[in-house]
């Protein structure tokens, strides 16, 4: 602050006007801002207009004849059932991705949290999965999951549960369940760190004064760690459920939707609408249709959040 | 002043937390608990078997040969075949992905430092018109999802002529880290004192100069955190690079696996070795900037 009431008090003595001091500041804080402005504006921004406008035209991504057909596209997202089967399954893709991924996430952070001996090993395997990419975390359960030579068919002859043996990713009914298990293996790591450091922020003042008044472990739980966890709980929330609802690169390489539309979620359904079926217009009405659906479900989660930490 | 681990006598909870002497620590509840911790143990074992079993499995499998690994008989290979190394590496080009994923990432975190270490200085120091407005467009662009933008990015990019471009892709990773890079950026310049750059200043010296000079140097460990997170988001980055590449010389190493896994069917243990080899760059920086890691995940999720 004073540096820059010295600032403008010297500039003053010399007798220049204030508002070209202002003018100056503005053009500096401009030009400071500049390279950031410039590609979100280009890169963001620009496409972000463009898929609206793209959703009301017809595009088969080669031609640069573009026409403007009016609602069709929204006409023919709706009556697509693959997209409509893709929005269901994200949703269950989500919730269960959510509740049990984070559940985990809480359980071992509190749990890592108790250990003194270990703990930095502990942390360092639990986040490994999440550094990796979701090509190698496809590759990797693609043979794991392999019906016939797969080693967790395999296992489950070892300790003779062989009749247990399936085809995990190509059978209607287990392959959701096997992709959102990997999901979760790929990406409980996250919100595990956050808790974990959350954890380590709560005073241990606390936890011996309760333990004075007798609290058994789960109420120590219930009325110290979760109530004080509630910020982190927050964000963990938002940007797993966020992560879920958006899966594409998982999905894609392990199942590629199928089977039939038994895995497809709607990045894919996007992705294969423009790149496969060349309907880039539908694609893009795709597109706005469950892009709007996340930028709410953001702008909700944000405004409930604000109320609680203002309540 | 650090307040955890402290399993201190329970007068202890009376006392303020400054004024407890650090040698007082007495373990009384210790050996109480050892069954409990047994099964503490028992249960972080066990979820760390399960997190890395399948990296385990990875390099098992890639070690076995063909007809071992149809068989399905053994976990464990019966001789390696480290041949199956060298057949990935050439069969898959993995040499020539990996340097093209190590330029991307390279140049995406640089452009990314320069661009958030500016714009976060900005709006944490200066004070200008139109400040607030920036705050909340580079807010409000991070609610944006990517299944909202891939495929509009792709259209533009194609009338740019910037698809099957090195510097088309790259631009779109700076793009991509900017805002939440700059946000990070802004909170560690808030939290930094200001009184060099004010002597600075009161030298003489221009709002360039101090930034490249003074303010910078001093803000190593925020770069650091940010340079860790977007370098692992660059690297692992897969959706654009499917839609902007088809020209495999261009491509980073996540479309490599995918366009060798598709095009020419490889053995599936060669397929499993090529995975291993392009995850050994990740785990390596992993394991070395673990620390900075854990501190930039923590600090892009709380901005």
């Amino acid at each position: 602050m004073s540096a820059h009431l010295a600032t403008s008090a010297s500039r003053r003595s010399f007798g220049a006007p204030r508002r070209r001091g202002s003018a100056r500041k503005t053009l500096l804080g401009l030009l400071f801002l500049s390279p950031a402005i410039v590609l979100i504006a280009t890169f963001t921004i620009t496409p972000f207009a463009q898929a609206i406008l793209l959703s009301f035209q017809s595009w088969d991504g080669v031609s640069p004849d573009t026409p403007f057909i009016g609602w069709k596209n929204y006409e023919s997202v709706f009556k697509n059932e693959a997209f409509w089967a893709s929005m269901q399954n994200v949703a269950v893709f989500a919730l269960v991705g959510f509740f049990i991924g984070n559940g985990l996430a809480i359980a071992m952070a509190v749990a890592v949290n108790k250990v003194v001996r270990g703990k930095t090993f502990f942390r360092t395997v639990f986040y490994l999965p999440g550094v990796l990419s979701v090509v190698v975390v496809g590759l990797i359960f693609t043979s794991l999951f392999s019906p016939q030579s797969g080693v967790l068919n395999r296992l489950l002859d070892i300790v003779g549960l062989g009749a247990f043996q399936q085809n995990w990713l190509g059978d209607p009914a287990l392959a959701l369940p096997s992709v959102i298990a990997v999901f979760i293996w790929f990406h409980w790591g996250f919100g595990f760190l956050l808790f974990l450091a959350g954890l380590q922020d709560i005073p241990s003042e606390l936890y011996e004064a309760a333990e004075l008044d007798g609290a058994r472990a789960w109420s120590k739980f219930r009325y110290i760690t979760w109530p004080q966890l509630a910020p982190v709980t927050t964000i963990v929330s938002l940007l797993t459920l966020l992560a879920a609802l958006q899966v594409f690169g998982t999905v894609q390489v392990l199942t590629n939707g199928g089977p039939g539309y038994h895995t497809m979620v709607p990045t894919l359904q996007i992705y294969a609408e423009a790149f496969t079926n060349h309907e880039y217009g539908s694609a893009a009405a795709m597109s706005v249709v469950f892009g709007g659906a996340l930028v709410l479900l953001s702008l909700v989660q944000l405004a409930v959040s604000a109320r609680r930490s203002r309540a | 002043m650090s307040l955890k681990n402290t399993e201190v006598a329970e007068h202890r909870a009376r006392i303020p937390a400054g004024a407890a002497p650090q040698d007082q620590h007495v373990r009384v509840r210790r050996s109480r608990i050892r069954p409990d911790k047994i099964g503490l143990y028992g249960l972080l074992i066990v979820a760390a078997l399960i997190a890395l079993f399948p990296l385990l499995w990875m390099v098992s499998g890639s070690l076995q040969s063909l007809e071992e690994l149809l068989a399905g008989k053994s976990l464990v290979p019966l001789d390696a075949h480290w041949e199956n190394y060298v057949t990935a590496w050439v069969q898959g080009d993995l040499g020539m992905y990996l340097l093209n994923s190590i330029t991307y990432t390279l140049a995406a975190v640089a452009g990314i430092l320069v661009a958030s270490s500016m714009a976060g200085y900005a709006l944490a120091r200066m004070e200008f018109r139109g400040k607030g407005i920036f705050t909340v467009v580079i807010l409000a662009v991070m609610i944006i999802p990517a299944p909202a933008m891939f495929l509009a990015q792709y259209r533009l990019l194609t009338d740019l002529g910037l698809t099957n471009s090195r510097v088309g892709y790259v631009l779109i990773l700076i793009t991509s880290g900017v805002p939440m890079a700059t946000l990070i950026m802004r909170s560690f310049f808030a939290s930094q004192p200001k009184d060099l750059e004010e002597a600075a200043a009161l030298d003489g010296a221009s709002s360039l100069r101090i930034f490249a000079s003074v303010i910078l140097p001093l803000a190593k460990p925020g770069l650091a955190a940010v340079a860790v997170i977007q370098g692992l988001a660059a690297w692992n980055e897969y959706l654009m690079a499917l839609v902007l590449f088809d020209d495999n010389s261009l491509m980073p190493i996540q479309r490599g696996l995918t366009s060798f896994d598709s095009a020419e069917t490889p053995q599936q243990q060669i397929l499993l070795a090529a995975t291993a080899i392009s995850i050994v760059p990740v785990i390596v920086f992993y394991l070395l900037a673990q620390r900075h890691i854990v501190k930039g995940i923590g600090a892009g999720a709380i901005k």
